[in-house]
C-alpha cells in the first residue's frame, strides 16, 4: 500500500468533497406584528414623486404585501415653502402635484395613518452626473459587468446609490458608495458583489441610475444590505431616518441615468 | 486603592511566616527528563514511598524540588507514559538528583499504576491537560493533527463549528481566551479562515487548558487559558521527522547543539491546497492562491549547572488571493527568550522577554485603484517569575508581567485612492501577582494567589466622547506617551480540594479576571480581518466572577476517571454591537458598540479511560449563557451567541495490536443562539409601480431570538504502524471526517425562492460532507 499511488485519487476526492453543499431547510421562525413600510423619494426629476405605503407580513406567506390605503401624506419643501398634500393614485401609491426636486433644498415628509403619525425629513445634495456607462468582461471570471463612470467632487462628504434596471426590471442589488477613500477622484468601479442571482448577458438592456444621497439615507441603505447578510452576527432592521417607529426611509436625492447594452 | 496594598503585604507576611517557620531541612532538587530525547518532562511527580502528603510535581520547565528531614527515603517519580523510577536518597546535605525517565515499552500491556491521581488531589479546577499521543490519535479533519480541535472535545469547551478554530470556553467568547506559545500570546490561532489552527502538533510538548480558576501567573483573558509548551529538541541524538498528508507536508529536525548541554528544533509545514485548485476548470478557482505555511525553531542551551536559556520562536503565514486583482495575507509571529535560574535549590527564576504580532495584509488592483490595507497589532512583553519552594506543603510563586500594546489600526495606501494613515494606539498592561500552593492538611489542598493588573491607556490615538446614542461630541486629543487613564484591577483567586477517601474528592474554588483588548467581529465565522481594540475611556475593562464546585472520582485502581463541575459567572462590561454597526471600515469604533453584563452558567460530566488498550473519554455539557445589553431587546436577558444547551463529545481510541490503532469521535450539540427573520417587507429601490425581481426584505424583531439546527458527526481513523527498519520507522493513517456525511448548519440564508417569487425560504449552506483523509508519517 504505497502512499503514492493514492495522491491522484485522493486528490479528486478532496475536490470534490470540499465544495460545500446546500439544502433548503425548514426553520421555526418567531412571528412579528405587522409594521408600516414607508418608502418616499424626491427627485431633481420632473415629478410626480411617489411614497408608497404598505405592512410588513410574516416569513412563511407569500410575497403579497398588503396596501395601506386613505393616509393623509404632505411633504413640504421646507427651502421654497411649498407644501404638497399627496393623492393616492393607485392603493397604497400617493402622488405629490405640485413639488419640484431641486439640490440644497430641505424636504419633510408627514404620514398620517388611522393609528399613527410618521415625519422624516432630507436635505437633497448636489448632483454628480454620470460621465458614461459601458460593460466589460469580469477580470474575476467569465461575468460581465456594468461599469459606470463618474468624477467624484472636490468637497468631501458625497454619498451615492446606484440602481440598476435590467431589461426593465429595478434590480433589488444595493450598490452604495461613499468618497472615504477615493475624494475628487474620477470612478470606473463595476457594480458587482450582491447581485449573484441577476447577473447581466449580452444584448441585455441595462440603465443605471447615479443617486446622490444625504449621509442618512446612505446609512439607511448600508443597513439594509447588511440586514440580509448571513454572515453578519446581529443582523437588525436598517436605521429609518423616519420618525415614529415604521420601517423604511424618505429619500431626497439626484438621478443621474444611463443606459447601455451588454456587449 | 489603599486596602489593597494592606492586604498585598498581609499576604506576604503570610508567605513569609511560612518560610520562616520551615525547620531545618534538606533539599532534593532536580530536572526530571525522558531518557532517549531529553526532552523536560512538566508535571511529573516526585513523592516519598509510603507517605502520601511529602510529595511534589515537576513545573512547565521539569524542575521540582523537595524538603525533607534527614532520613533515608526511597523517592518514586511518575509520569504517564513511562516507567516508575525508585530512587534512594539520603539527604543530609542539598541533593541535586536529575532523573532520566524511560518511556514504557508498549502500551499494550495493562499497567498498573501506582501513582495516585493528581487530579484527585490537587486544589486545582477546571484544569485539563491533554496528552500529545492522544491529540494524535483522534481523528480530525483532512488528518490533520490539531490541538485545537481536539480540545473542542473536552467538557466545558465548545467548537464554533465547522471550519473554525474559535472555541467557547464556559460561555466565554471565542477572544476571552488566553492562548499562550511558549509564554507569548497567540492573537490569531488560525489558518485558512479557521479550518487549521496555527499550532503543528509535531512541535508541541504540553497542552493545559485552564477553564476555571487559573493561576494567578495568567492574566488577562475571562475565560480559559491555553497554555501551550513548544519541545525542546532533542539534546541526545540527531532526528528528522516528518509527514506528508493529503493537503499539507511536514518536517522537523531536532538533535544537540552539544550532547546533554542543549539542543536545536525546527519544524515546518505548509499546505498545499492550492495546487489541487490549479486543476480545476474554473477559471476563477484556477487563479485562487490559497496556502498557509509555518514554522517553529526554538534553541536551549545550558549555560552552567544552574543557567539555561532558551530562544523559541513561531512564524506563520496564510496567503490567499485572485492573480494579482486581489490578494490577503495575515499571520502570527512570536518570539520568546527565557533565561531559567536556580537561585538557590530551592528558588526557581524565570525571566522573559516576549514578542508577539498578529498582522494582515489586503491588496486590491483593479478598476484603476491599487490600495494597500495594513493592520497591526504587536506586544513587547517582560516577565519575571519566582517560584518558592518553601516547603513540602508550600510552593509559592510571585512576579510581574509588562506588556507594552501598539495597535495599527488599518493604514491605506496606495495609488487612485486616499490614504489614511490613522495614529497608533498604544497601551499599557501591567500585572504584579502572588500565588501559594498549600498542603494544608491530609485532608486539604488550597491554591490562593492575588493578581494585581493595572492598564494604561497612553495617548497618540483618538480618544471621543460619545452622547447617549452613541453620536461622536468631539474628539480628544492627546500627546503622544502620555498616560490618559489608568484601570486598575485586583485580581483574587483561591481554588480548594478536600479529599473525600482515597479515590475521591471536592473542590471548590472563585476568581475575578479582567480583560483590556477585544476583539471586534461582527461576522459568523472568523476573519483574519477581525479587529483587536484596546480599552479606553469608553470601552471599559471586562471582568469575571466565576464560582465552581466539582466532584473527582478515581475508578477501578485509577483506570477510570469521572468528574461533575458547575460553574456560575457574572460577566461585565460585555460588548455586542448595535443595530447596522459598520465595524468594517476605518471610522471610530466606540460608537459602533453597546455595553452590559453577561451570565454564564452550567454543569459538565467527564468520564475518562486512562490506561489500557482502549482510552478515551465521554463528555457532556449543559450550559447557558446570557446578555444584558444597553440598548439590545429593550435592555433585557437575551441569549448570547455562543450559548448553547447541550454539548456531547465521545472519543475513543483502541489499540488492536502492535500495528493497527483505531479511533473514532462522535459530537453532538444543540444549535447556538442567532438571530433569524420574523418577517418580511418590500421596497421596491425608489421606483414604485415598476417590475422589481427578488425585493422582499427581512423584519428582524429580537436579538439572538432564533436557533440554528443542531449539529452531529461521527469521525474514524486508523493507523497503521509500517514494517519498523534499524532507525526508521513509519507510519500511514486514514481518515474519514464526519463519517455519515450529515450535512451541518454553517449558515443559512433567507431569501426568495428562486422557483417561485412569490414565496421566500430558508437555504441552509454546509461545509464539509465525508472528507477522507491519508497521511504518511516517518522519523529516523
Amino acid at each position: 500500500m504505497k502512499p503514492s499511488t493514492y495522491f491522484p485519487f485522493s486528490a479528486f476526492i478532496l475536490l470534490l468533497s470540499f465544495s460545500s453543499c446546500q439544502k433548503v431547510i425548514k426553520v421555526n421562525l418567531n412571528n412579528a406584528a405587522s409594521q408600516y413600510v414607508i418608502e418616499a423619494n424626491v427627485t431633481d426629476q420632473p415629478g410626480p414623486y411617489t411614497v408608497t405605503i404598505t405592512k410588513s407580513v410574516n416569513f412563511d406567506q407569500d410575497n403579497t404585501y398588503p396596501t395601506v390605503s386613505g393616509a393623509t401624506v404632505v411633504i413640504t419643501d421646507n427651502t421654497a415653502n411649498v407644501t404638497d398634500t399627496l393623492k393616492e393614485a393607485t392603493p397604497g401609491n400617493y402622488n405629490t402635484s405640485v413639488l419640484t426636486g431641486v439640490s440644497g433644498h430641505k424636504y419633510s415628509l408627514y404620514v398620517n395613518t388611522a393609528s399613527n403619525t410618521f415625519t422624516s425629513s432630507s436635505t437633497m445634495p448636489s448632483a454628480v452626473p454620470l460621465d458614461s456607462l459601458y460593460t466589460q468582461l469580469s477580470p474575476f471570471g467569465s461575468r460581465r459587468e456594468v461599469v459606470p463612470v463618474y468624477t467624484d467632487p472636490v468637497a468631501k462628504g458625497n454619498n451615492y446609490h446606484f440602481v440598476e434596471v435590467k431589461n426593465d426590471s429595478v434590480l433589488s442589488a444595493i450598490y452604495i458608495r461613499n468618497d472615504n477613500l477615493v475624494n475628487g477622484r474620477q470612478i470606473s468601479e463595476p457594480l458587482n458583489g450582491s447581485d449573484g442571482g441577476s447577473p447581466v448577458l449580452p444584448g441585455d438592456v441595462v440603465v443605471v441610475y447615479l443617486e446622490c444621497i444625504d449621509s442618512a439615507v446612505y446609512q439607511y441603505f448600508y443597513g439594509l444590505q447588511q440586514s440580509g447578510n448571513a454572515n453578519s452576527a446581529s443582523p437588525a432592521n436598517p436605521v429609518s431616518n423616519i420618525t415614529g417607529g415604521c420601517l423604511g426611509y424618505f429619500s431626497a436625492h439626484t438621478a443621474s441615468a444611463k443606459s447601455v447594452v451588454v456587449q | 486603592m489603599s486596602n489593597y496594598i494592606k492586604a498585598v503585604i498581609a499576604f506576604l507576611a503570610l508567605v513569609y511566616s511560612i518560610h520562616a517557620g520551615a525547620q531545618t531541612k534538606y533539599t532534593v532538587s532536580g530536572t526530571i527528563r525522558d531518557k532517549k530525547n531529553g526532552e523536560t518532562l512538566i508535571g511529573a511527580t516526585i513523592r516519598v514511598a509510603n507517605n502520601a502528603t511529602l510529595g511534589t510535581t515537576t513545573n512547565e520547565y521539569g524542575f521540582y524540588s523537595l524538603t525533607l528531614p534527614t532520613g533515608n527515603y526511597k523517592l518514586l517519580v511518575d509520569y504517564a507514559g513511562y516507567q516508575e523510577q525508585e530512587i534512594n536518597v539520603t539527604p543530609d546535605k542539598h541533593t541535586g538528583m536529575d532523573v532520566s525517565m524511560p518511556a514504557q515499552e508498549t502500551q499494550l500491556k495493562e499497567v498498573t499504576v501506582s501513582s495516585k491521581a493528581n487530579k484527585i488531589t490537587s486544589a486545582q479546577t477546571g484544569m485539563d491537560k491533554l496528552d500529545i499521543k492522544e491529540i494524535n490519535m483522534v481523528p480530525v479533519i483532512f488528518g490533520e493533527k490539531d490541538v485545537l480541535k481536539t480540545i473542542q472535545l473536552l467538557p466545558g469547551v465548545q467548537s464554533a463549528g465547522d471550519g473554525s478554530s474559535g472555541f467557547y470556553v464556559r460561555g466565554g467568547a471565542a477572544d476571552q481566551n488566553l492562548i499562550l506559545l511558549d509564554d507569548a500570546l497567540v492573537y490569531n490561532p488560525s489558518h485558512l479562515l479557521g479550518f487549521f489552527s496555527t499550532f503543528n502538533s509535531d512541535a508541541i510538548k504540553d497542552v493545559t487548558i485552564y477553564k476555571g480558576t487559573a493561576p494567578a501567573q495568567y492574566g488577562g483573558r475571562l475565560s480559559s487559558v491555553l497554555d501551550v509548551k513548544m519541545n525542546d529538541g532533542n539534546d541526545q541524538d540527531y532526528h528528522i521527522s516528518g509527514g506528508i498528508g493529503l493537503i499539507s507536508s511536514k518536517l522537523d529536525v531536532e538533535g544537540p547543539l552539544v550532547k546533554d548541554e542543549g539542543s536545536f528544533l525546527i519544524t515546518a509545514r505548509r499546505t498545499y491546497a492550492d495546487l489541487f485548485l490549479k486543476l480545476s476548470n474554473d477559471t476563477t478557482t484556477k487563479k485562487t492562491k490559497l496556502y498557509f505555511y509555518d514554522l517553529n525553531a526554538k534553541l536551549n542551551y545550558k549555560l552552567s549547572k544552574k543557567d539555561r536559556l532558551y530562544l523559541s520562536g513561531y512564524f506563520g503565514q496564510d496567503d490567499l488571493g485572485l492573480g494579482s486583482i486581489f490578494g490577503i495575507n495575515w499571520g502570527n509571529a512570536t518570539g520568546t527568550l527565557r533565561w531559567n535560574h536556580l537561585i538557590t535549590d530551592k528558588l526557581f527564576s524565570n525571566l522573559s522577554l516576549i514578542y508577539s504580532d498578529y498582522s494582515y495584509n489586503i491588496n486590491v488592483n483593479a478598476s484603476g485603484i491599487s490600495a494597500n490595507i495594513r493592520s497591526e497589532i504587536r506586544d513587547w512583553n517582560v516577565k519575571e517569575e519566582l517560584e518558592l519552594f518553601a516547603n513540602p506543603n508550600n510552593s509559592i510563586r510571585f512576579g510581574f508581567s509588562s506588556v507594552y500594546h501598539t495597535i495599527t489600526p488599518g493604514e491605506v495606501s496606495g495609488s487612485g485612492i486616499t490614504a489614511i494613515n490613522q495614529p497608533d494606539n498604544h497601551t499599557w498592561e501591567n500585572a504584579i501577582y502572588i500565588t501559594n500552593s498549600w498542603k494544608a492538611s491530609k485532608k486539604w489542598n488550597v491554591d490562593y494567589g492575588i493578581r494585581l493588573s493595572a492598564f494604561s491607556v497612553l495617548g497618540g490615538s483618538n480618544l471621543y466622547n460619545l452622547d447617549a446614542n452613541g453620536n461622536i461630541l468631539d474628539t480628544l486629543h492627546y500627546s503622544s506617551g502620555q498616560i490618559v487613564k489608568t484601570y486598575v484591577i485586583p485580581e483574587p483567586r483561591i481554588s480548594a480540594s478536600y479529599i473525600l477517601n482515597e479515590v475521591s474528592s471536592i473542590k471548590g474554588s472563585y476568581d475575578h479576571n479582567s480583560q483590556y483588548l477585544h476583539l471586534i467581529s461582527n461576522s459568523i465565522s472568523s476573519n483574519p480581518t477581525d479587529k483587536w481594540v484596546a480599552s479606553n475611556n469608553i470601552i471599559k475593562p471586562e471582568q469575571s466572577d466565576q464560582v465552581s464546585i466539582g466532584y473527582f472520582r478515581s475508578l477501578q485502581n485509577d483506570h477510570y476517571e469521572f468528574s461533575a463541575e458547575t460553574y456560575y459567572k457574572y460577566m461585565q462590561h460585555e460588548i455586542d454591537y448595535r443595530d447596522d454597526a459598520n465595524i468594517v471600515n476605518n471610522n471610530a469604533i466606540e460608537p459602533e458598540l453597546l455595553f452590559g453584563n453577561g451570565r454564564a452558567y452550567g454543569l459538565e460530566l467527564n468520564m475518562r479511560k486512562k490506561y489500557g488498550k482502549f482510552t478515551g473519554w465521554l463528555s457532556y455539557t449543559l450550559s447557558r449563557t446570557e446578555l444584558k445589553i444597553d440598548g439590545i431587546n429593550n435592555d433585557t436577558w437575551y441569549s448570547a451567541s455562543q450559548d448553547r444547551r447541550h454539548n456531547l463529545s465521545v472519543v475513543g481510541i483502541y489499540q488492536i495490536s502492535p500495528k493497527w490503532t483505531v479511533s473514532s469521535d462522535f459530537v453532538y450539540y444543540s444549535g447556538n443562539a442567532v438571530t433569524f427573520p420574523s418577517g418580511k417587507y418590500t421596497l421596491n429601490n425608489g421606483f414604485p409601480g415598476t417590475a422589481s425581481v427578488n425585493n422582499n426584505y427581512l423584519l428582524y424583531t429580537d436579538r439572538n431570538g432564533g436557533r440554528m439546527p443542531s449539529y452531529n458527526r461521527l469521525d474514524i481513523s486508523a493507523t497503521k504502524q509500517l514494517k519498523k527498519h534499524k532507525k526508521f520507522s513509519s507510519e500511514v493513517t486514514f481518515g474519514v471526517y464526519n463519517v455519515y456525511g450529515h450535512e451541518n448548519p454553517y449558515i443559512i440564508q433567507f431569501r426568495t425562492d428562486p422557483n417561485d417569487p412569490n414565496r421566500t425560504q430558508a437555504l441552509q449552506t454546509s461545509l464539509f460532507r465525508w472528507v477522507p483523509s491519508i497521511a504518511y508519517n516517518f522519523k529516523f
